[in-house]
């Protein structure tokens, strides 16, 4: 089965069919998707910028992590559902739009980028204190994070404008 | 007034600019969106931190001094590149009853975030008195609250249609 008999199959479930048959249904999806969204990219940036040593560098990084992994997590799951639900209600126009797909595709990077930097760099930001500068290669994944969660942003306001 | 407003506005260079390049709008608008970003991220620490919910090893006037400068950056920036949005296309957000709803829920949020700063700085609340505490929880609540209808009015803005006799 390809992805457009996947999309076809979606389109008539009865929860894709209630999402575009409704005219606030979608546009509710789309403000928790948003608020979601910002809320992501919002706390990783504080750790991005504190990595990179732009921010809080009188701060320790894990304990930075400690407090700001978490809300990342939870409005991600948030964004994600809200952002299923979106897909699950129009699936054939998302597929064929080339910004969702580059979004998907940095959503990956970005994904694999935070599971290696916390496999890789978790032991040794123990020594990253208060006023220490965090190793090269966490400042570097830093930069990668927050680059790409820029251009996700744009990817998904893209989306609007294209369908 | 405001229809003549909008016509004077749309006929000036840089609106027809503006108009002119397909990319600029939705350029402006991931920009406004990534400084939602910043703006929620400080909003978020404060309110969550009054409310206790998280960094209390964290000093509320130090949070507070960290923040609050992003808070306002973010806002100075939102407005600019509002304005460009309201430039580029005059006759749509001006007359839709969302962008009025949001821009007075932004007022009230600006005027309730500066608040609660200055109000943890008082004696009365770096004294730990509890009617000062729960003063500021409430507020922090009801910024948190306001901060989400301000996303929620500006992602409707799109879905509203302009009020009667709105130029087209």
């Amino acid at each position: 089965m390809d992805l457009n008999d996947l999309a076809e199959r979606l389109k008539a479930t009865p929860l894709s069919l209630a999402i575009s048959g409704s005219d606030t249904l979608f546009p509710l999806l789309e403000c928790v998707h948003v608020l979601a969204v910002v809320t992501v990219v919002g706390a990783i940036a504080i750790v991005d910028l504190r990595l990179l040593g732009l921010r809080a560098r009188g701060r320790h990084v894990q304990e930075l992590l400690h407090q700001f992994v978490p809300v990342t997590l939870g409005a991600f799951a948030v964004g994600f559902v809200a952002g299923a639900l979106m897909f699950i209600a129009k699936p054939d126009t998302y597929l064929a739009n080339a910004f969702f797909l580059v979004k998907m595709l940095l959503l990956a990077l970005a994904g694999a980028n935070a599971i290696a930097f916390h496999l890789l760099f978790g032991r040794a930001l123990a020594g990253v204190g208060p006023g220490v500068a965090a190793p090269l290669p966490a400042r570097l994944s830093g930069l990668f994070s927050l680059s790409v969660w820029i251009a996700i942003i744009a990817c998904g306001r893209w989306i609007g404008f294209t369908t | 007034m405001l229809t003549a407003f909008a016509i004077w506005l749309r006929a000036t260079p840089l609106s027809i600019a503006i108009a002119s390049h397909d990319w600029v709008i939705p350029a402006v608008q991931s920009l406004h969106i990534i400084m939602i970003a910043a703006l929620i991220g400080s909003i978020l620490v404060i309110n969550l931190r009054l409310l206790g919910l998280m960094e209390r090893s964290q000093a509320v006037s130090a949070l507070m001094g960290h923040y609050l400068p992003v808070v306002a950056v973010s806002i100075l920036v939102l407005a600019l590149t509002g304005a460009v949005l309201i430039i580029g296309e005059p006759t749509r957000a001006l007359f839709r009853i969302t962008f009025w709803i949001k821009m007075a829920l932004v007022l009230a949020a600006v005027i309730l975030t500066w608040g609660l700063g200055r109000f943890s700085r008082t004696g009365l609340a770096l004294s730990g008195d509890a009617g000062a505490a729960l003063t500021l929880k409430g507020g922090a609540v009801l910024a948190l609250l306001l901060w989400t209808a301000i996303i929620f009015a500006g992602r409707w803005i799109g879905y509203t249609e302009g009020w009667p006799g709105a130029p087209q």
